[in-house]
């Protein structure tokens, strides 16, 4: 019998080969959206890209092109979320995988899975209307202003805890029971076993999950756009209000701007700046997870 | 022991005995013991903000309210001639019609008329036109559902010193709600327009998202020989769902709104009538076209999950019966994997519906009117409506914020559930 | 087992379908009245024709009589405005309005400040109407020509701007003077105790509207100009602790929530915060019907609205809208807490309108 091709089965595979093409043109897209737009205004002449990277003002109106202050921002929040989130998520998924008996597991994860699940606006209005209040009942009105970074470093952390409570959960779940039987031979107490054997064994893991937490972190738009503040300002005070990158973003577009500005050409720079960071963090995470994961089998 | 054994100096791993080991052993349970608390610790602040959020937003959403009528009801019924001791309820419908027509604008009692005339009306509507738009209820202040409850006396005292306040229980999340259309008035602003927004928008990702990310799914893990383009494919995917969602906003407002406008404003298929500018690209489609993006890479690594999953003595089996690759995939793969492929989509899906940035910037409108009713309409949607009642600085926004939140945080629920019950229906039958 | 899939998809895409496109509760009235009700209409026809003049407009700015009357239930079609969050609530109230009455179609408000605004209406043609609290710009009217345009204004109504500060504060009791306004929202100053040594040495917390509203506009020329000249925008826009929003209710809620902080915006955003916020006295006069009336209140300023003859003849609902703006806007105005246009003023708008529609009709 000789192998006759059925067009129909070409047919199929050219129509699964796009579907999975789909992805690269979405990459490319954003890329080339990104960079043309970009071009336009960086080679626009009103700003050089020296000015960009280190100037410490924003305020396209009157020409200022420094993108330190929403960078600041974005690095205040993000590092008030991590704070909370980082020994937060961790002290979860090491209870998860080596302390909680199965009825505390089937409480907590499905609670993780919630707060997973909560979209960013709700934790935007939570930031506003009780993270703020909260936080000039404890510090004082007039220290902490009514748009501040703070609140919205909080709520952004316990939006990641989630993230980082299962990646950690699944890199410590995946070390092997040999070596916990082994150290619990050696005499070690539960404590022992979790901090010096198995963490240290799945320390890449948990280290793709702090990173991928970071980049979701910068990326998280809408609690800050609540919450967090409405103009640029250069400050390292998280009790001030200021605006991040996309913040700024979301400002802007909001406001629909005129579609060849200097404005609107300039957000695409800011977006280009965001997909590069994220992008290589997302790189960082994996290249971490395939250098330094150990191999047991 | 030779030298080679030898433990690094400073080091001494001799097991200690006697009474150093009996103290060092018990400071060591001693720390154990608190970390674990601090571990259990961690957990419950989890647990608590969770609940924390969720009771802020309960309370916010029901509770007391004091309103002050903008006519008094006593005015009304002098104007008609009966006695202060009765109500409006007790007129008779004439009479309501009569204060109707006095008080309201011409256009307004034509509209109504036209609608369904006075005289075909029963008493109770009338009854309820009036006390909505004569007597107009105007919210002056609102209390939460805790202290409501909790500190009645201290509400009370306050809504005396409002001139002509009364006071009553509210709960915002009500039919009306959900029924009426977007107003500036917080009494009456309901959600409708921006529920009918969501649901329509994820209609139609779910039917552009659904197939191609199946398709994607079905390709990499089926036919892709492991060459350079189909690690590029797979790279590119994992990669795509670690982009913050307000990138994908900007790659929308770029292509779909502008560049492809004649297709996403339906000018191009001829829907639409009514002059160049009632249409441009800001429509559920541009929108759903922008979540689709989204949510592809979501569906793509849990369909390849679901796919893979899948044993390979099944495939065999096919293959071993004379099957082409994608009647073994149609026939039997698939089918295998439809309940993991379709909960992976109904949580990707479920992340586009609380997607608020991206739609933001394709350009969701501020105040519309008119509930969408096709892929080519203008939209507004659910948290984006949250996001403008939560700027307002009236506490009554806040309230209706609240309900919002409630709404779409039932909607969550329900998709999520949806795929939980559907994994554990499956699980189940796979073990038997 | 697939057929019970099978089920639960149908189930779900139909109550998708259903709820999506099931039909709206009766906000739209049953059926078009087919004999217009014995009040004259515009007629609801495709081409413009000519409504019949009660009496001939003169290019003076009095005339008896009016507009034809509309009626909503008669008007079909989709309306696209956008401009300025000043404009926003007061024509949010008359479209609202205007749909109670009977209209049927769909009104878009987007507020993204005067400049976004004219962008939308000029340069990309998107909307039929745009909001705006300043006159527009000969630029902006020259990019309208390139797309064949000819703005109409139309005069709706007064704002009188608002600066507020926080209802704790008190030594702004008496208000401030416009060179001393002019230097808080500066970047000469850091501290209150740099406008006035009287005044406590806090940081002074800015809250403006963004660069896209009109309303920043308006301050600039009104305020920061006479003071600082051309360097006006770029004084205000480089002070320290200055937050931008084109949202007033951010603004608001920040004024709101600090002692120390001052902002500015339409008086609509003021009036419905009273008791949250406390207005200034500028060169010694309050905000108020009277003031405005009068011509004291030196940040006065005029609303407008505009639209393009050719589009309210290609699109009559949109000359149905803007008639009907123009006979109740005085109705409303009170209510959103602007302050009505001088009669003339109006009278003068509703000429446009007429001379506009005469206009398109003999084209």
């Amino acid at each position: 019998m000789s192998r006759r091709a059925r067009p129909g089965e070409t047919i199929i595979q050219g129509f699964l080969l796009f579907c999975g093409a789909v992805s690269i043109l979405t990459t490319l897209g954003i890329v080339l959206v990104l960079v043309q737009q970009s071009t336009l205004f960086f080679g626009s002449g009103e700003l050089d890209l020296g000015e960009f990277f280190s100037g410490t003002e924003w305020q396209p109106a009157i020409g200022k092109f420094g993108i330190w202050p929403l960078f600041m921002a974005t690095l205040v929040t993000s590092f008030v979320g991590m704070l909370v989130a980082l020994p937060l998520g961790l002290c979860v998924a090491i209870y998860l995988s080596e302390y909680a008996s199965p009825r505390a597991r089937g409480i907590l994860k499905p609670v993780l899975e919630v707060l997973a699940g909560i979209p960013t606006v709700v934790y935007g209005y939570f930031a506003l209307l009780f993270i703020t209040p909260l936080l000039r009942s404890v510090f004082g009105a007039n220290i902490v202003q009514i748009y501040n970074m703070a609140s919205a470093g909080i709520a952004i952390g316990i939006l990641i805890i989630p993230l980082i409570a299962s990646m950690s959960e699944d890199a410590l779940s995946a070390v092997p029971r040999s070596l916990r039987e082994g150290a619990y031979g050696l005499g070690a107490t539960k404590l022992e076993v979790a901090v010096r054997v198995v963490v240290p064994a799945a320390l890449s893991g948990i280290a793709a999950a702090v990173i991928v937490a970071t980049s979701r972190a910068v990326g998280e738009t809408m609690v800050v756009a609540i919450a967090a503040g409405a103009g640029p300002n250069l400050t390292l005070n998280p009790f001030e209000a200021a605006e991040t990158i996309t913040g700024h973003i979301v400002r802007i577009s909001g406001g629909d701007l005129s579609y060849d500005s200097i404005d609107y050409n300039s957000i695409f720079a800011l977006a280009l700046f965001l997909f590069v960071i994220t992008f290589v963090l997302n790189i960082i995470s994996r290249a971490v997870v395939r250098r330094f994961r150990e191999v047991y089998e | 022991m030779n030298a080679a054994c030898a433990p690094p100096s400073g080091v001494d791993y001799r097991v200690k005995l006697g009474e150093e080991f009996e103290q060092n052993l018990s400071s060591r349970n001693r720390s154990a013991s608190i970390w674990q608390l601090i571990f259990l610790a961690a957990t419950i602040v989890c647990v608590v903000a969770l609940l924390t959020l969720l009771i802020k937003i309960v309370n916010d959403a029901f509770g007391t309210v004091a309103y002050q009528n903008e006519i008094d009801p006593e005015t009304l019924l002098r104007s008609v001639g009966a006695s202060a001791d009765t109500t409006l309820a007790d007129l008779p419908k004439e009479a309501l019609a009569e204060i109707f027509q006095a008080n309201v604008s011409a256009g307004l009692f034509r509209r109504y008329n036209t609608e369904k005339p006075f005289e075909e009306r029963t008493q109770e509507e009338v009854l309820a036109l009036v006390n909505e738009r004569v007597v107009q209820p105007k919210i002056v202040k609102t209390w939460g559902l805790f202290e409501s409850l909790l500190n009645r006396g201290a509400i009370e005292a306050q809504t005396a010193a409002i001139p002509n306040a009364t006071l009553e229980f509210r709960s915002w999340v009500s039919a009306e709600f959900l029924a009426n259309p977007q107003s500036p008035e917080p009494e009456t602003a309901g959600a409708r327009t921006a529920i009918r927004g969501s649901l329509l928008a994820i209609l139609v990702t779910f039917l552009v998202s659904f197939p191609i990310g199946v398709g994607a799914a079905i390709y990499l893990e089926e036919y892709a020989a492991d060459n350079r383009l189909n690690r590029l494919i797979q790279a590119n995917v994992n990669n795509l769902a670690g982009v913050p969602s307000i990138i994908y906003g900007m790659l929308g407002l770029a292509i779909f709104v502008r560049l492809l406008e004649p297709v996403t404003s339906g000018v191009a298929f001829g829907a639409v009538g009514g002059g160049e500018t009632s249409q441009n690209g800001r429509t559920i489609l541009s929108a759903a076209l922008t979540l689709s993006l989204l949510v592809l890479p979501l569906i793509i690594i849990n369909a390849q999950e679901a796919i893979r999953a899948v044993p390979r003595s099944l495939r065999q089996a096919s293959f071993g019966l004379g099957a082409t690759r994608w009647q073994t995939v149609w026939n039997h793969v698939l089918p295998y994997a439809i309940p993991g492929i379709l909960t992976g989509t109904i949580l990707a899906i479920s992340r586009a519906v609380g997607e608020t940035a991206p739609l933001i910037v394709i350009g969701a409108s501020t105040f519309i009117t008119v509930d969408p009713s096709g892929p080519f309409s203008k939209f507004t949607t659910l948290p984006i409506q949250i996001y403008q009642w939560t700027s307002r600085p009236q506490d009554e926004f806040r309230n209706l914020a609240a309900a919002a939140i409630l709404v779409l945080l039932v909607l969550l629920l329900t998709l999520n559930a949806a795929a939980i019950i559907m994994r554990n229906r499956f699980s189940q039958r796979r073990v038997s | 087992m697939r057929r019970t899939y099978a089920l639960f998809a149908l189930v779900m895409t139909l109550s998708l379908i259903i709820s999506a496109c099931g039909p709206t509760p009766t906000q739209a009235p049953a059926a078009q009245p087919t004999q217009p009700p014995a009040q004259a209409t515009q007629p609801p026809a495709s081409e413009a024709t000519q409504p019949p003049p009660t009496e001939e407009p003169a290019m003076t700015v009095e005339f008896v009589g009016g507009m034809p009357p509309v009626d909503p239930l008669a008007v079909s079609g989709d309306i696209v405005t956008a401009g300025s969050s000043t404009v926003f609530p007061l024509t949010e109230a008359l479209a609202a309005r205007f749909q109670d009455e009977g209209y049927a179609g769909n009104i878009t408000i987007d507020s993204v400040g005067t400049g976004a605004g004219f962008e939308r209406f000029c340069v990309a043609g998107e909307t039929d109407i745009s909001n705006a609290s300043r006159p527009i710009r000969s630029s902006e009217v020259e990019s309208c020509q390139a797309i064949g345009r000819e703005p109409v204004e139309f005069r709706v109504g007064t704002d009188a701007l608002a600066v507020v500060v926080n209802p704790a504060n008190e030594f702004l009791a008496e208000g401030v003077t416009l060179e001393e306004l002019a230097k808080i929202f500066s970047n000469e100053a850091a501290n209150w105790s740099d406008v006035n040594p009287a005044w406590p040495a806090e940081p002074i917390l800015r809250f403006s509207p963004g660069t896209d509203s009109g309303t920043f506009d308006y301050f600039v020329e009104a305020v920061m100009t006479p003071a600082y000249g051309d360097a006006g925008e770029e004084t205000i826009l480089s002070a320290a602790n200055l937050q931008l929003s084109e949202d007033d209710n951010v603004l608001v809620q920040g004024v709101e929530g600090d002692q120390n902080a001052i902002g500015y915006f339409g008086y609509a955003y003021f009036n419905e915060n009273k008791d949250r916020l406390t207005a200034l006295k500028i060169n010694g006069v309050e905000p108020s019907t009277a003031s405005v009336d009068a011509g004291t209140y030196p940040l006065a300023r005029p609303l407008f609205i505009y639209s393009d003859a050719s589009i309210m003849a290609e699109k009559p609902q949109v000359a149905d809208f803007i008639n009907f703006y123009l006979t109740y806007v005085n109705d409303e105005i009170a209510d959103v807490g602007y302050f009505p246009a001088s009669q003339s003023a109006l009278n003068g708008a509703k000429a446009a309108l007429l001379e506009a529609l005469s206009n398109a009709g003999s084209e």
